[in-house]
């Protein structure tokens, strides 16, 4: 099978996690908010089952998010004990467009996992949102880099 | 001295100190042996972080990849 003739990843996730995530990202607004996604894992196809909100520790928080490595530790150690696998991520672009930035691909580096992203487009708390995904694919000939799969996200 | 690298959500490395290049092995240097880059990971003992460029102290250690963005 080819790359082409390959269907889409797909993330299905709940709808009370899906409005769960718009709801924290308008709530962070003017800042991005982030976290981790907990649930089954496959490179293809995965389920959320929860969300795990973490503090956002970038120094402009406004334009970028990062999760410090002892928080992120804690957490992925609570989702592994309940039984839970790492999905992946999200975050929010409270006035950036509902696909990754420049900043998102440079900083990308968890091969396979869901990279979700919520928009509010223009930076209200009572805006529309958009919820999309990725998988971040990395290139194995390098040490760093890659490119971000859109993927299916199916509401259940 | 044998390590043992926890690279988180992918698996466990076990690595002998003796068998690296240098006289006197970095975690860095312990990235390298898995491919890894410090651009795209933290090391951490006992749950925090430590420097890349220190020499390697423990026998247990965990990798975490980075997540940031913007």
């Amino acid at each position: 099978m080819t790359t082409t003739e390959r269907s889409a990843p797909t993330l299905a996730c709940p709808k009370p996690v899906h409005d769960a995530l718009v709801a924290d990202a308008r709530r962070g607004v003017p800042d991005e908010v982030c976290g981790v996604l907990g649930g089954t894992f496959d490179p293809q196809a995965s389920r959320i089952t929860s969300r795990y909100p973490t503090p956002n520790a970038a120094d402009d928080p406004e334009r970028r998010y990062r999760i410090d490595p002892e928080p992120l530790l804690e957490t992925l150690e609570t989702l592994e004990s309940r039984g839970e696998s790492i999905v992946g991520f999200y975050h929010s672009h409270p006035r950036g467009p509902p696909t990754p930035s420049r900043t998102d691909v440079d900083g990308a580096a968890w091969p396979d996992r869901s990279y979700l992203l919520v928009s509010l487009e223009d930076g209200r708390p009572a805006a529309g949102a958009t919820v999309r995904s990725w998988r971040w694919r990395a290139t194995p000939e390098r040490e760093t880099g890659g490119r971000f799969e859109r993927e299916r996200l199916v509401l259940e | 001295m044998r390590v043992t690298v926890d690279v988180t959500g992918e698996g466990v490395h076990e690595i002998d100190l003796e068998r690296l290049e240098s006289a006197s092995p970095t975690y860095a240097d312990l990235l390298a042996r898995i491919e890894l880059s410090p651009h795209e990971v933290s090391v951490l003992v006992d749950g925090r972080p430590v420097p890349e460029d220190a020499p390697v102290e423990v026998e247990q250690i965990t990798v975490l990849r980075l997540i940031k963005g913007g």
